[in-house]
């Protein structure tokens, strides 16, 4: 098992954006994570990032506890994320952007401009090496932020909503990058609001809600799940279903 | 000229890297032969000065973005240092400056442990609280000579002493020291540590998840620039031969520091140079057009800049100038 | 006797340190932004109360609100034209606009004022008065006392009032409260104009019972930057109790130490402060 969450809680003051949530994700798995917004997903990527530290409950990782370890040893020791908004380094090139990334394993300069120039023809980057971040639209930030997390060699990618707001075209785009990402060995774990994204790409999903997970297995059961579809609907739903019918 | 990318995704043409650096070295080392007399001197001399400690300052503030605006805390110590041990155990000043780098280095950790792991703002405060702080004790404080201050030796006991009557070798020893600094920041520029603390910079949260060791880099950073200005302290008061609380730690050291950094260009390897161009003579004709109350406008006309570069350009001036450039060479062009 | 002298004379001091402070603590806590030229406000205070009384021979309630609405509009001017702009800038552009702002003050004030000290000339509030064996000058106990009364005042208005409550959720969460029809940045306006305000007030009850020259809104400054670290991010009730407390050291330091360690001591405090508890009393960092 490479990353088990164990009844991690985040509370904020007495508001608690995760209760009890568990997660055991194996090596070479894409697991994805659905649900409603505000159900607490990106609070426990958070926690699984070292961006925000558990109030309660364990997070290991590759059999060392990482609950209260900071970011940069989360980096260090293979996990990368995106972030929802893409927080790329905007003044500067894509090249630099992802350099950063690829000195963490590469410490000297014409190394890491190497290991960099690969991901970004890997990622489809090619053309815009000397483009600065901020000139690039925001498909091009969050493929920009995958292939800076890339550079990092990580052995886990928690990709935050990496693929939302793109066309269908960019969309399929992406999906085959992540697959392919997935196919050097990352293991993924993938936050999405997009149904196409998750059943394709995830083998096995978990739904959030008010912070639980309320269920977990493969994608197509999970989306049928009660409690899933009372969680985005609402109640009311039988009734209508039952009247429809 | 090669024509390139620029990075806007515009066609640029670029001039092969190594010719500003050429011509500007020799510009600099020609300048005293050139403009021969004390006046010119003079001017020459402060310029390099403030670019030395605009340089310095530029590691922390402008590469990495953590805007000190009490760096004359370094700078007084490092001024204070070659005095001290001149006027306590009778070296030559010039044995001191080790010392003023050592105390800045470790104030610059003192300063930095606590603040780096808080929001920017609190690095900011601090800075100024603790420059004046030390400025307002070493006026009390008589071993360092109170209000009074420190002076050097009068007359040369030997060359070590650097009392030159003429400022022509203080130039050189000045340009010799701007060169190692612009060398090495340089180097820092292409390699690993300049690239995180850009990312710093640009975004401490991103950086973090990258494996950057934010903190550590922060405070890394803080000790180099620390260490510099301190040199840059030590040269002025060597060639001074005078230091007191107000011209080691005063808030106009600090000020000049970054508004010269800025205004240039801060975070770009040249950015405190072109600032220090401009801002320096620019001084030194406001003291002669009012007078004695020369540094009371100085002071309004400072605060201006800072403010409108604030506002509408913080990049400086070589921001704007890549912002405005492409634009006339397009439309020297189109006509 | 002498002491408990010190010790009023402080917390009364502290007591007007409080109110400029809670102006400087609300723009924090609502803006994530430091002014740099909050103790320029309260110096500009002190002169418009001098203007007024020399030429226009203006009393107590005149100077006040004249300084109150002189620096409010300033505060809103400020933030309309400047403030606005550089907070979705880089940080360098944050800091660098209050401080320049701060020397082109200070300095602008040098120029017009010269650096001589002044003080206001005598008016009906002179004299002291003997309370219980101890003797306190009259201006110094009105002018704590309506400070204390004026930051409580602040603090009600923002947790009681509907004004108080918008300002309070622009703070907490911009885009929430722009969905609830407030608009965050008529807010913050008024935020920057209440904050200056504030230090304007406490601007002319300084200036009723303190000596001062354009060298004291750097020194205010500072001790606001001081009292909103121990007081706490935000909190304008921290700010209050750290502004008497940090009163208090001063003035004990000053006591025993001589009165050129009274800045010396809050500074170090300060430094302290960071290391050991940057959330200060009451508020997160």
């Amino acid at each position: 098992m490479l990353l088990e969450a164990d009844a991690v809680s985040k509370a904020f003051g007495s508001f608690f954006a995760v209760r009890e949530a568990n997660l055991s994700v194996d090596e070479g798995e894409i697991v994805g994570l659905i649900g409603p917004n505000g159900a607490g997903k990106s609070t426990f990527f958070n926690c699984l990032a070292g961006d925000a530290v558990p109030t309660s409950g364990r997070i290991i990782f590759a059999s060392q506890d990482m609950t209260y370890a900071p970011p940069e040893a989360h980096a260090r020791l293979g996990i990368g994320r995106t972030f929802q908004v893409p927080a790329t380094f905007e003044g500067m090139t894509v090249l630099d952007n992802v350099m950063v990334g690829a000195y963490l394993r590469h410490p000297h300069h014409n190394d890491a401009r190497e290991c960099a120039r690969q991901i970004i023809e890997l990622t489809g980057l090619k053309a815009q090496t000397d483009i600065a971040a901020h000139s690039l639209g925001t498909p091009g930030r969050k493929r920009l932020e995958i292939a800076r997390v890339l550079a990092t060699t990580p052995r886990l990618m928690l990709l935050d909503e990496s693929l939302a707001g793109l066309t269908p075209t960019e969309l399929q785009e992406a999906i085959g990058l992540v697959r392919k990402i997935h196919e050097t060995g990352v293991t993924i774990v993938i936050v999405e609001h997009i149904m196409e994204v998750i059943m394709t790409l995830a083998r096995r999903v978990l739904a959030f809600n008010q912070g639980h997970v309320i269920a977990s297995g493969k994608p197509e059961d999970v989306v049928k799940d009660e409690a899933v579809i009372e969680a985005y609907l609402g109640r009311g739903r039988h009734s209508y279903r039952s009247r429809s019918a | 000229m090669v024509a390139a990318t620029g990075p806007h995704g515009q066609s640029v043409k670029k001039i092969p890297a190594l010719t500003p650096t050429v011509l500007l070295a020799a510009g600099l080392l020609l300048y005293p032969l050139v403009f021969s007399g004390p006046f010119y001197l003079d001017i020459g001399v402060t310029f390099l000065l403030a670019a030395i400690s605009a340089s310095a300052w530029n590691i922390v503030g402008g590469y990495a973005g953590q805007v000190s605006v009490g760096h004359a805390m370094f700078f007084g110590l490092g001024a204070y240092s070659p005095l001290l041990c001149y006027t306590l155990f009778g070296w030559a000043p010039i044995a001191g400056i080790p010392f003023g780098i050592a105390f800045s280095i470790a104030l610059a950790v003192l300063i930095g442990i606590p603040t780096f792991r808080l929001t920017g703002h609190y690095f900011s405060m601090a800075t100024i609280a603790v420059a004046e702080l030390i400025r307002i004790y070493f006026g009390t404080w008589d071993l360092v000579g109170a209000a009074i201050g420190l002076q050097g030796p009068a007359t040369a006991r030997g060359w070590w002493d650097l009392t030159f009557r003429s400022e022509l070798p203080y130039y050189y020893i000045f340009l010799a020291v701007l060169a190692i600094l612009l060398c090495l920041t340089s180097m820092i520029e292409r390699r690993r540590f300049g690239y995180y603390l850009r990312a710093i910079k640009a975004g401490e949260r991103a950086a973090r998840s990258l494996g950057v060791s934010v903190q550590q880099t922060k405070i890394r950073a803080l000790a180099l620039s620390a260490a510099f200005t301190s040199v840059a302290g030590s040269l002025y008061s060597v060639k001074t031969g005078f230091v007191d609380p107000e011209s080691g730690f005063g808030i106009l050291v600090s000020v000049q520091m970054v508004i010269i950094a800025a205004l240039g260009g801060a975070g770009r390897l040249y950015g405190p140079l072109l600032g220090a161009l401009i801002l320096i003579p620019l001084q030194s004709a406001t003291n002669t057009w009012f007078g004695g109350g020369g540094s009371g406008l100085t002071f309004i006309l400072y605060g201006g800049i800072i403010v409108l570069i604030a506002r509408y350009e913080p990049g400086g001036v070589f921001e704007l100038w890549e912002n405005v450039a492409p634009r006339i060479w397009r439309r020297k062009h189109a006509a | 006797m002498l002491l408990v002298q010190v010790i009023v004379g402080g917390l009364l001091l502290g007591a007007i340190y409080a109110l400029f402070s809670s102006g400087l603590t609300l723009i924090w806590g609502m803006m994530n932004f430091i002014n740099f030229a909050h103790g320029e406000f309260v110096m500009l205070g002190m002169y418009v109360t001098l203007l007024v009384v020399v030429w226009l021979g203006g009393g107590p309630a005149t100077f006040g609100f004249a300084a109150a609405f002189t620096l409010f509009v300033l505060g809103v001017v400020v933030y309309l034209s400047l403030i606005r702009y550089v907070l979705r800038g880089p940080m360098l552009a944050q800091i660098l606009s209050t401080f320049g702002l701060a020397l082109l003050l200070r300095y602008t004030a040098f120029w017009v004022f010269s650096a001589n000290f002044v003080s206001l000339p005598q008016t009906s509030l002179s004299g002291t008065i003997n309370i219980g064996g101890v003797l306190m000058p009259v201006p110094q106990l009105v002018a704590g006392l309506i400070a204390i009364v004026l930051t409580v005042s602040l603090h009600l208005m923002l947790t009681r009032t509907a004004v108080g409550s918008q300002l309070l959720a622009v703070a907490e969460d911009r885009s929430a409260a722009m969905l609830m029809g407030i608009r965050p940045d008529r807010m913050q306006a008024l935020a920057w104009g209440l904050s200056a305000g504030a230090a304007g007030i406490a601007g002319a009850l300084m200036a009723i019972a303190y000596p001062w020259s354009p060298s004291v809104g750097e020194t205010f400054g500072l001790t606001a930057f001081v009292v909103v670290a121990l007081g706490g991010f935000g909190s304008v009730p921290g700010a209050l109790f750290a502004g008497l407390i940090i009163g208090l050291i001063q003035a004990l330091s000053a006591f025993w130490f001589g009165p050129i360690y009274k800045d010396i001591v809050v500074y170090a405090l300060f430094v302290a402060l960071l290391w050991l508890r940057p959330q200060g009393l009451m508020g997160k960092a």
